[in-house]
């Protein structure tokens, strides 16, 4: 069955508009990758129905979702989503466990939804159903949020960094487990993320998004293949003079030469900020550690 | 029934009837001020929150020169139901709904903003309906301000003197209310009555702020009068 997600339009933002002409077969999982600003949540959030002011067209599945002359064609409640956003968003107010029975009584088709008992379990939450949302911490919230869309039934899912605030045991326990349950399940995913070995494990297909428009779309591994290599060349064309070092927090600064206006270097991650008027690489470029490109 | 406890009658009759409409209208105003980023927002949170820095004779005043049966409002009310706003039982509510209203809208305001558009946005992607979502995600972390506003515009339109004698005068069963037998009592030198009904009012009163410190407390804070 096809899954075709169609958005045409523009939607004007301080720091970039958004200028899309997508038109994308979510039968393979879509990931967007991009720098920060640009665009990545906007983009989930025109998909959402949550940017009334974007002029253009959103269809999904031949459903016409949003036109320009009727922002709310079809309403964020009646879209069948399931959102995860960066800051969980749980309610207030309430326990976990209230959350995801909110999330439940509104599942759009009970036989579908996942089973509460093996998603608590795999989302590790079950200790915590008792908590109230204010006190758990960011990543127990994205966790939580990510039950929450997964026992709705959703007919697309859009993940905006879903695990980014999780540590590094949970992210790869929760990407086993999304890896193993959406090709299962079968639903449509769109994923935002800066992290290239999530969209690697996730993703099969890629949108490069750049201020607000696509610069590359393809297949996710071929893209980042792409990707790779550009960091390799650009971390060979660009010599590097180390100004001052933190060994506290393992960090160093360091002054490079071209257009880049500086760079952060720690046991986690490099992370090369250039010019942002350098029409060269772009805007910035993120690599991960060696040990997590897959 | 006795003058007094008329007087203490018509008095629960007032601030029930107030509060009861000052629910639903107040809401639909602090969910506007809550909500709205219009330039106009504070020019309309100034004009709500008038009746705590006004006069209540000035108040009284206006509403009496606004209502009267000459004016545009005053006639047009006497010509739907036959009977004049001023010195009467429902010119009273008018006057109680425009004097309390602050202490309404504020509590409600501040609940209101408790819970942040994200989260709405949020209980949308879940499938819950505007009318879901304020009645299951509002209306909860709502509740203390509606605990807190009720009880202050009763125990408010309970302890009204200035607008009621503006508007109301001293007409026993229809505007004589609590405040206003006490002032008659004290003018009449009667001060044993005036004890018993300001005693009254005194231990009330101090019932309805415990229990809003007690039950809403961190909500109360937005009243600044």
């Amino acid at each position: 069955m096809s899954h075709q997600l169609i958005i045409k339009g523009s939607l004007r933002r301080a720091r970039f508009t958004l200028n899309l002409d997508l038109n994308v077969d979510l039968t393979k999982p879509l990931g967007i990758i991009g720098a920060t600003g640009a665009g990545k949540t906007t983009l989930l959030r025109v998909i959402a129905g949550l940017e009334p002011d974007f002029s253009g067209q959103v269809e999904f599945c031949g459903e016409i979702w949003h036109d320009g002359d009727h922002p709310d064609q079809v309403p964020t409640h009646q879209r069948g989503l399931g959102v995860v956003f960066q800051d969980g968003r749980l309610l207030p107010g309430r326990t976990v466990e209230r959350n995801l029975a909110f999330a439940q009584r509104r599942a759009r088709n009970a036989d579908a939804a996942v089973s509460y008992e093996a998603l608590t379990e795999a989302l590790d939450l079950n200790h915590l159903l008792s908590e109230p949302a204010e006190v758990l911490s960011g990543g127990e919230r994205q966790r939580v949020a990510l039950a929450r869309a997964l026992l709705v039934g959703p007919r697309l899912l859009l993940l905006d960094e879903p695990l980014a605030a999780n540590d590094a045991d949970h992210r790869q326990q929760l990407i086993a487990y999304l890896a193993e349950w959406l090709p299962a399940a079968g639903i449509p995913l769109v994923y935002v993320s800066h992290a290239a070995h999530e969209l690697a494990q996730l993703t099969r297909q890629l949108i490069v998004l750049d201020r607000g428009a696509v610069s590359a779309q393809g297949e996710t591994h071929l893209l980042l293949a792409a990707q790779r290599e550009a960091i390799n060349n650009a971390a060979q064309a660009v010599t590097a003079v180390v100004m001052s070092t933190d060994s506290e927090h393992n960090t160093a600064t360091l002054q490079l030469d071209h257009d880049a206006v500086g760079a952060v270097v720690s046991g986690e991650r490099v992370l090369l900020q250039r010019d942002p008027e350098d029409s060269g690489l772009g805007a910035a470029l993120q690599v991960q550690p060696e040990e997590n490109q897959h | 029934m006795s003058g007094d406890l008329q007087a203490v009658w018509l008095t629960a009759l007032l601030a029930a009837t107030t509060t009861l409409l000052l629910v639903p209208l107040a809401s639909l105003v602090a969910w506007w001020l809550a909500r709205s980023t219009s330039s106009s927002r504070s020019i309309i949170e100034a004009v709500v929150a008038m009746p705590l820095v006004l006069p209540p004779t000035v108040l009284g005043f206006y509403l009496l020169i606004m209502l009267n049966p000459e004016s545009a409002v005053g006639s047009l009310w006497v010509e739907l139901t036959g009977e004049s706003l001023t010195f009467s039982f429902s010119g009273l509510v008018i006057a109680s709904i425009i004097y309390s209203l602050p202490f309404m809208v504020q509590p409600l305001q501040a609940a209101f903003r408790a819970v942040p558009e994200s989260v709405l946005e949020a209980a949308a992607t879940l499938g819950a309906s505007p009318r879901d979502r304020w009645l299951n995600v509002v209306l909860p972390v709502a509740k203390r301000g509606y605990l807190t506003g009720c009880v202050l515009t009763f125990a408010h339109t309970v302890g009204e003197f200035g607008v009621v004698l503006m508007m109301g005068g001293n007409i026993p069963g229809e505007t004589r209310v609590l405040s206003i037998a006490i002032y008659e009592h004290v003018e009449t030198l009667n001060y044993d009555a005036a004890h018993v009904l300001a005693l009254g009012l005194l231990g009330f009163s101090f019932l309805c702020l415990w229990l809003v410190y007690r039950y809403a407390g961190h909500r109360f804070e937005v009243i600044r009068g």
